[in-house]
């Protein structure tokens, strides 16, 4: 077991990073229980939001987090016409053909990335990212603090969306019984798009948050779609602030596993719950709006 | 009924043992490149044939196919290297490894329908690699080597062989027999299944480790052929993106979907073997463009073309 500040200080950056997580698994969960379809695609998502951060960057000069809601409109614009031509015609075709159609986009994207953007890892250049944060025995570079400060805003943005709005009550009223929804003159395909585009907004968001804090490659989407997934799972479906919960915990857990076992197993532990909480409390651990 | 069933069960059995009969002797006839095809799309057609299964007949779309080649040809290499089994013994090693990796997982992975399998596997398969890449009991990142030399390429095809001819009986065995009727019955309504007295998970479990165990196999094959494994290879999500593709190609829950898929991914690979990456997102596209318009693949899009064809010359 390494030292106390060591320590400490990697769990607390876990922590900060399951937190900045938290935000792309929200997305991922609010599709899921909008649309009953697992993103396959989310990974991809997630970098096309750090590929824009990094690009703006180089090409504007500006700080990536001033950029933040462009990069939101950019996925978000990106998705909708995704949902227009790919998914909303198999609306009515089981939730495979919507879930592997989304498989196909993250494998072309993934080739995309690599072809466009080259196989090189990249960061985003943040001027937080360098600066050291010591509390007590804990330091961290500002920028995961100030990353989980932004998305944990934006979570609880979301979750005044989803419970206080009239698209929020549309959303849940859709989530619970399409049909129903419908009948009650809700436009269930519309707020399904907007869910869509909504939760690609989330994970692009989450891509720069994290692509400025930590290193992305074309091909680190699936890694990140499975740690959302457990995230998901770990807070429970439709439960929006169970997300942040959820993220805080993964990492804090991957964090103890990668000091505990090695560096290598933090994304072991990641997945290893993930089958756990699946076998045992599917439900959610902390207990979910739907089991 | 049953005896027209019986009957086309025979004949089903009678060409894959004709066909396969056959191909023994390619060795004799084609030279290595044919040999390695052959090989290749062999191997290929044994995973979509599991996987043709799970998805066809049980309704499961798993993303974990590499899980279990990877899973099989470790447990090959530890077998051989470790205690000198003879080949065709280690094979059966794999396929149980399979099949018992497939029950261990069986309670986490359908305790949530449909989309849970699927993410579930792909979770499994990762959680392997990491494992596999991480225990330097197993080889670490760079893997293992196979202590004695690989057979040669026609030993091998006839392995090859072997595995798909197991794979094509068990299937056939799964869809001509009364398990085909209880395999579609969970497949298209699992809670009616139920009321008739047909125990769902049973079946999907059997299915599940059918597929497991073929793939276990496969990937034994797979990684005798090669002499050195490696967590990143044998377990890479390339094999499921493969193995998926291939069914939904060929058509999914049709007899000759798996062999009309490999063949053509086998042969789209061979036309694009100088831009490797090109063939993935080809792959990626040729994907969405059936699922969306021939959902039951190739197969099934040219058979309702002959159907339609014939009922406007009746007509």
């Amino acid at each position: 077991m390494p030292d106390v500040t060591v320590a400490s200080s990697t769990i607390a950056s876990g922590v900060l990073l399951g937190g900045m997580l938290g935000l792309t698994a929200l997305g991922l969960s609010i599709i899921l229980g909008v649309m009953r379809l697992v993103n396959l695609a989310h990974g991809e998502f997630l970098l096309v939001g750090a590929y824009c951060g990094l690009f703006l960057v180089q090409l504007s000069g500006v700080d990536p987090l001033i950029g933040l809601p462009v990069v939101a409109i950019i996925v978000a614009g990106l998705a909708i016409p995704l949902y227009r031509l790919l998914l909303q015609p198999l609306a009515n075709r089981g939730a495979e053909a919507q879930m592997m159609t989304m498989f196909a986009v993250s494998i072309i994207l993934q080739n995309a990335f690599v072809l466009f953007f080259s196989a090189d890892t990249r960061s985003i250049p943040e001027r937080f990212a360098a600066t050291p944060l010591t509390v007590g025995p804990v330091t961290v570079p500002l920028m995961y603090l100030i990353g989980f400060a932004i998305s944990v805003a934006a979570i609880l943005a979301v979750h005044w969306l989803v419970s206080r709005t009239g698209f929020g009550r549309d959303l849940r009223a859709s989530a619970a019984d399409p049909a129903a929804a419908t009948t009650l003159g809700v436009d269930v395909r519309r707020v399904q798009m907007l869910t869509f585009a909504l939760g690609a907004a989330c994970a692009g968001v989450g891509g720069v948050l994290i692509g400025a804090g930590f290193q992305f490659g074309p091909s680190s989407g699936a890694s990140y779609l499975l740690n959302s997934l457990a995230i998901v799972v770990l807070g429970g479906l439709g439960n929006v602030l169970g997300t942040l919960v959820g993220g805080v915990v993964l990492g804090a857990l991957q964090s103890l596993g990668g000091l505990t076992l090695g560096d290598g197993y933090r994304d072991v532990v990641g997945m290893a719950l993930f089958l756990a909480v699946l076998a045992f409390r599917p439900g959610g651990v902390l207990g979910g709006a739907r089991g | 009924m049953t005896r027209s069933r019986n009957f086309a069960g025979y004949a089903e059995v009678a060409i894959i043992l004709i066909a396969f009969a056959l191909l023994w002797f390619a060795p004799l006839v084609v030279g290595d490149y044919w040999q390695q095809l052959g090989f290749r799309t062999l191997i290929y057609l044994t995973l979509a044939e599991g996987w043709n299964l799970m998805a066809g007949s049980a309704g499961l779309v798993s993303l974990g196919t590499s899980c279990f080649v990877g899973l099989g040809a470790y447990v090959a290499f530890g077998l051989l290297n470790g205690m000198g089994f003879p080949l065709p013994l280690t094979l059966g090693a794999s396929a149980a490894a399979g099949a018992a990796l497939a029950v261990l997982v069986s309670p986490a992975l359908f305790r949530l329908r449909g989309l849970y399998f699927t993410v579930g596997t792909l979770a499994l398969a990762e959680l392997l690699r990491l494992i596999m890449v991480n225990v330097s009991a197993f080889g670490g990142a760079s893997g293992i080597f196979l202590q004695n030399d690989p057979p040669a390429l026609p030993v091998l095809f006839h392995y090859a062989l072997g595995v798909a001819l197991v794979a094509s009986l068990a299937i056939t065995a799964c869809t001509r027999t009364r398990a085909s009727v209880i395999f579609r019955a969970v497949r298209d309504d699992e809670d009616a299944a139920a009321q008739m007295g047909v125990r769902p998970f049973r079946v999907k479990l059997a299915a599940f480790a059918i597929a497991s165990a073929l793939a276990g196999m496969a990937g034994a094959v797979q990684g005798v052929k090669l002499g050195a494994i490696e967590p990143y290879g044998m377990f890479g999500l390339q094999w499921s993106i493969d193995t998926l593709t291939m069914v939904i190609i060929g058509g999914v829950g049709l007899r000759l979907g798996p062999l009309v898929g490999a063949v053509f991914l086998i042969a789209l690979g061979e036309i694009l073997a100088d831009y490797p990456a090109a063939h993935i997102a080809i792959a990626g596209v040729i994907l969405i463009v059936l699922i969306r318009f021939a959902p039951r693949g190739a197969v099934g899009f040219f058979g309702s073309m002959e159907q339609a064809r014939r009922g406007r010359a009746a007509a």
